[in-house]
């Protein structure tokens, strides 16, 4: 437990995690805004009433989570990549060792930490766009009357954790690559090498990718967009339920390989 | 502490070609080795972070292996260069590392601050830090289990004067109070004062270990100081011995002049034969106005590592008169 604690500790102190939640909400924000401020003429365009649909709640609850999940997907992947790299370049790693700590459960409890903290900057993104949407209805002069409409929150538990566990299984992909390459940069550069690869695979092998970390993540929600792969909405996609277990099976064998790894590994430099 | 028959290979490499290390409780051991010679593979092995390929280990008396993780949890180490967190202070990345391994006291972080003198800039960033701060961050960062044996990799490296001095009466002090320091170091005039005992390795192998004074009396030669114009007299008066006496070139820390001015003789003879040197002068006539024996640490590591076989691993500069080797 006091080792959950200070990764805890050590994860809030960093800048990339601020970073990372920052950025995703800045993003997100500049888009809704964006939307907001020219739906106007959007509207006036053919499908431009479609556009609206993001200002309109109820239904832009699960449009705001599944945006955060989508490009979240991708911020996890790459927070959780270089906070497993710097445990090896900055030589943390070795010094935890020395002192006769566990490999894999330094290991483990370290994204253990990163887990938790997606499931906060989930809530508050979440929290953040609900906002920013009100604000960009509010500009485009969209009613904001379903923004009380409860029918909507009996399901969003649900669509919550889902998507939590969809981060985490991107995230462990992103935080093992990293573990391998023994690198913050090779490990962001090959999650995000992944997330693309998956794009564009899926334009020839859409039964395949389907059962990939991004595509399978994705389809955790049902009328999300989940963690996203571009190419996830033109493949054919799993069922939710199905998809969990593919899910579950990435996350579990992705820990499982940075904990045998960790075990195993040479600890140098 | 102890290592028998201890083996590892990279690749084709051999760092450690069955190196025998036996370090005794509660003094400080210096280990000594030319760059590649496996002083650094040797600490990595005995804390854990890589795997012997043969051989075994003992710390604390105690068998050490792969399973064998809780042994370090009264060993203190610090391996290389000092790692922490850059992001977080010195203090907090010590609160971190007491979060790991061995249960250690939240007041102590604060005692090995205050140790290595870092307390006032303890909420300083490590970013923030000299060289010499992390590496006294570093030993505090050892010494936070309040270990039974210390591991210390250079740990001079960075310190200034002041810091070595203060490094070196730690440990001193820790030693007197049972602990066991293994330090490995290039600073020999560093090790020589602070060790009891000292082990020198070559090409992966122990070939000379033991009590600083007694190695450094055993291994040494007599010196002997005569007359300018008497030292031809002296070295064929001496020729008797069965050994070359010749004329000392080295010189160091006697007043300047070439090495036939001043008169110093090196005679390669153990050095309980001094008074028998002395003895041979004075039969000759001649008299002596200064006599040493024993060797320097400097001379000693010097004339081991250069007659061990080269080392496979990294580049070592070779013997050039008047440069490094």
């Amino acid at each position: 437990m006091r080792l959950f604690v200070s990764t805890l500790g050590k994860l809030r102190s960093r800048l990339a995690t601020w970073l990372t939640l920052g950025l995703l909400i800045l993003l997100m924000a500049l888009i809704y805004l964006a939307v907001g401020a020219t739906a106007k003429e959007a509207e006036a365009r053919p499908n431009g009433a479609a556009v609206l649909l993001l200002l309109t709640f109820p239904g832009a609850y699960a449009l705001i989570l599944g945006f955060v999940l989508g490009l979240g997907g991708l911020f996890v992947l790459a927070y959780a990549a270089a906070i497993a790299g710097s445990e090896w370049s900055w030589g943390t790693l070795k010094t935890a060792v020395a002192r006769g700590e566990s490999r894999s459960r330094y290991m483990l409890t370290t994204y253990a930490g990163i887990a938790l903290l997606a499931g906060i900057g989930l809530l508050i993104a979440f929290a953040v766009g609900v906002v920013v949407t009100f604000l960009a209805a509010k500009l485009a002069g969209v009613s904001t009357d379903g923004i009380s409409d409860t029918s909507i929150f009996g399901n969003l538990p649900e669509q919550f954790l889902r998507g939590w566990f969809g981060l985490v299984e991107v995230g462990a992909v992103g935080f093992t690559i990293a573990t391998l390459a023994r690198s913050q940069l090779a490990g962001v550069g090959a999650g995000i090498g992944i997330y693309f690869a998956e794009s564009f695979a899926g334009l020839f092998l859409p039964d395949i990718i389907k059962y990939l970390p991004f595509n399978a993540a994705n389809a955790l929600i049902a009328s999300g967009s989940a963690t996203g792969s571009p190419g996830g909405q033109s493949a054919s996609r799993l069922d939710p339920n199905a998809a969990l277990i593919v899910v579950l099976i990435w996350l579990v064998a992705s820990l499982a390989v940075t904990a045998v790894f960790t075990e195993r590994a040479e600890i140098s430099g | 502490m102890a290592t028998r028959g201890l083996q590892k290979h990279y690749g084709p490499r051999t760092a450690l070609a069955g190196l025998d290390l036996s370090v005794p409780s509660g003094v400080v051991y210096g280990f000594l080795g030319p760059n590649g010679a496996g002083k650094t593979t040797t600490m990595r092995l005995l804390t854990g972070l890589i795997h012997p390929d043969g051989g075994t280990m003992e710390l604390l008396g105690q068998p050490f292996g792969r399973r064998d993780r809780h042994r370090l949890f009264d060993v203190g180490a610090l391996i290389e260069s000092p790692a922490f967190y850059p992001y977080l202070s010195g203090r907090a990345n010590l609160q971190a590392l007491a979060a790991s391994g061995a249960p250690t006291p939240k007041r102590r972080v604060e005692e090995v601050l205050e140790l290595v003198g870092l307390r006032e800039r303890g909420g300083d960033k490590v970013s923030n830090y000299s060289l010499g701060m992390k590496q006294r961050l570093g030993i505090a960062g050892a010494l936070l289990n309040d270990p039974r044996l210390l591991l210390l990799d250079e740990p001079a490296n960075g310190l200034d004067p002041a810091g070595i001095v203060a490094m070196r009466d730690t440990l001193r002090h820790l030693a007197s109070t049972g602990k066991t320091v293994f330090i490995s170091s290039h600073l020999l005039s560093e090790v020589s004062q602070l060790a009891d005992m000292i082990g020198i390795i070559a090409a992966g192998k122990l070939i000379r270990e033991g009590r600083i004074e007694t190695l450094l009396s055993d291994e040494g030669r007599v010196r002997v100081r005569v007359a300018a114009h008497e030292v031809s007299t002296a070295v064929a008066a001496l020729a008797p011995l069965g050994v070359a006496a010749r004329v000392d070139g080295s010189d160091a820390g006697r007043p300047a002049g070439p090495a036939s001015e001043t008169g110093w003789l090196e005679v390669p003879i153990e050095p309980s034969r001094a008074s028998e040197v002395n003895r041979i002068l004075a039969a000759a006539g001649i008299y002596a106005s200064g006599l040493e024996s024993g060797s320097d640490l400097e001379s000693l590591f010097l004339e081991l590592t250069t007659a061990a076989p080269a080392p496979h691993s990294e580049g070592q500069i070779q013997a050039v008169p008047g440069n490094w080797q």
